[in-house]
């Protein structure tokens, strides 16, 4: 008998594939919207159209991918099964239903109506995600640095909601002091920094030594990363939100950075040893997405020392561009990369892990278009390049046109999602005998 | 059918031995013996044969699927064995069990 085989508490393929499916046509829909919002990037960045297709892209496309992906994850990392599978299914039809809601009412702007009910669905349907993984984390077999990764994540994802739920609240009832903005940007921090790079982080570190198959890395670096990060993090909120002191914000910034540090270099030992030299189009989009990540971070320091510089008349354009590059320049492009590598496996293991040895069976690269997922590729890091000129030149038309750039890559993704979720397996093996016949 | 004396034991043996070669890791796209992943291939003579052999990382997703092709591939020409196949992570496994071929084939 196979011992000790992570695949054991591996959870059932329902739970984890209609998350990738959401976010397919999420990310779809977030091709739309942005085709339609080009006008507003040159209004202001906390437009209400421009909060849409932020929270299109961080719940409808990031998150959603995040949960299938660590729901599958999660007997890898914690070497336990997931506390509870209904709890995910429950809380996948709640968060899709939420982030629509969400969607809608920040689209038409309705800030006091219907944006409340949309903010506590969705706050519900965060806590009910975060105490699965915290429940999952307290029967974990394996508790390290890359496990803790996860669960300062969730951890950081609820305060990041709580202050969201406070922030609409505040909309109708008025009782926080300082601005909107200055809450807005709390949020925002806790969201990109808190959750997102720390989860992406914590699953990268099992992930991409695992495709890169290197060993024996230096975990200090990872704890060191972990320790700075968070550290970092808890003391720029203390100090934004309790003391608002400059030289400290400065400081914690700073500690966040060198936590990212760290963290590169940990990605660039597994890189340098790696033993797959080839990387394949996945991969390619993983180890970009991290070159991308240096521009959030020059862009972070700029903004920290823009009086110095004398930047400040160019502090719209500076906060739009650092949450780009964050949004699109990195969690994107490395949710391309790591749907490449994940899916195909996740769908290979449905139709074909009983069918290995008996018959011939594809690899898992094969159940889409490499083809297309290259055309793509290309397709992506043009977006990225326009993009980034259309803010900084100002230039609507040259918005527009990535604009539709980006749409084409989010239905050519679509193209190739579908295509492995409607994989026929029996198909393919009847052509495959057939073939092997004729030959 | 009785047990079988040395000689067809070892005949069985590489038998098997050249079947796993067509069993692939199907994330590093190489198959399980030119990776290093067999450590071991033992046949009793009679119907059972042990395998020991462990995984690119104890982590590894495909863990099942690919134990599961070792069980089916060994039992599409032996249909009547009893296949084992054990999951080992001592010693681990490293790049140096690559065979010559295996690096090639990987580009390293």
């Amino acid at each position: 008998m196979a011992k000790n085989l992570h695949t054991d508490n591996a959870p059932d393929i329902s739970t984890v594939k209609p998350h990738f499916l959401f976010a397919a046509i999420g990310f779809f829909v977030l091709g739309v919207l942005l085709v339609f919002s080009t006008p507003y990037f040159f209004s202001v960045y906390y437009d209400h159209h421009l909060l849409a297709v932020t929270h299109t892209a961080v719940l409808g496309w990031l998150m959603m991918l995040i949960f299938g992906s660590l729901y599958q994850l999660i007997p890898v990392i914690f070497d336990t099964a997931l506390y509870s599978e209904k709890l995910a299914k429950f809380t996948f039809w709640l968060t899709a239903f939420s982030i629509s809601f969400l969607v809608y009412t920040f689209w038409m702007g309705d800030y006091t109506t219907l944006l409340p009910y949309a903010a506590t669905a969705m706050y519900l349907s965060l806590f009910f995600f975060v105490f699965n993984i915290m429940m999952s984390y307290k029967n974990a077999r394996i508790k390290n640095f890359k496990s803790l990764f996860i669960l300062a994540a969730v951890f950081w994802l609820l305060l990041t909601e709580t202050e969201g739920l406070l922030m609409v609240f505040n909309f109708k009832y008025n009782f926080y002091s300082a601005s909107h903005l200055y809450h807005l940007h709390g949020h925002a921090i806790m969201g990109l920094v808190g959750f997102f790079l720390m989860m992406i982080f914590g699953v990268g570190t099992t992930l991409i030594p695992m495709f890169l198959i290197s060993h024996h890395l230096n975990e200090k670096l990872l704890k060191k990363s972990f320790y700075l990060l968070n550290i970092g993090l808890a003391g720029l909120m203390l100090s934004k939100y309790f003391f608002s002191n400059q030289l400290l914000i400065i400081l914690f910034w700073l500690m966040i950075i060198a936590g990212i540090i760290y963290y590169f270099r940990y990605i660039y030992d597994s890189y340098k040893h790696r033993m797959k030299k080839i990387l394949d189009v996945g991969m390619k989009y993983t180890m970009l997405s991290l070159v991308f990540l240096s521009l959030p971070v020059v862009l972070s320091l700029i903004m920290i020392f823009m009086p110095q510089l004398g930047l400040q008349t160019y502090a719209e354009t500076i906060i739009l561009l650092f949450g780009m590059s964050m949004i699109f320049g990195f969690f994107t492009t490395i949710a391309l990369g790591q749907t490449y590598k994940t899916l195909p496996f996740i769908i290979w293991l449905e139709k074909y892990q009983k069918l290995v040895g008996k018959y011939h069976t594809p690899l898992p690269r094969e159940l889409y278009s490499e083809k297309i997922a290259g055309i793509q590729f290309y397709l992506y890091m043009s977006f990225l390049i326009l993009t980034f000129f259309a803010i900084i030149l100002a230039q609507e038309w040259l918005m527009q046109l990535s604009s539709i750039l980006f749409l084409l890559v989010t239905g050519l993704y679509n193209y190739n999602v579908w295509k492995m979720f409607f994989h026929d397996s029996e198909k393919y093996i009847n052509k495959r005998d057939k073939e092997i016949l004729n030959n | 059918m009785g047990k079988k004396d040395y000689k067809e034991i070892r005949k069985v043996e590489n038998d098997i031995y050249e079947l796993l070669k067509s069993v692939m890791d199907p994330e590093i796209e190489l198959d399980i013996i030119n990776l290093g992943l067999v450590y071991n291939i033992l046949y009793d003579g009679d119907k059972d044969v042990r395998i020991e052999m462990t995984l690119s990382t104890p982590s590894c997703p495909l863990g099942d699927a690919i134990t599961d092709n070792v069980k089916n591939t060994i039992k599409k020409k032996y249909p009547d064995f009893n296949v084992d196949v054990d999951v080992v992570f001592d010693p681990p496994w490293d790049a140096s069990m690559i065979s010559e071929e295996g690096k090639k084939k990987l580009g390293m």
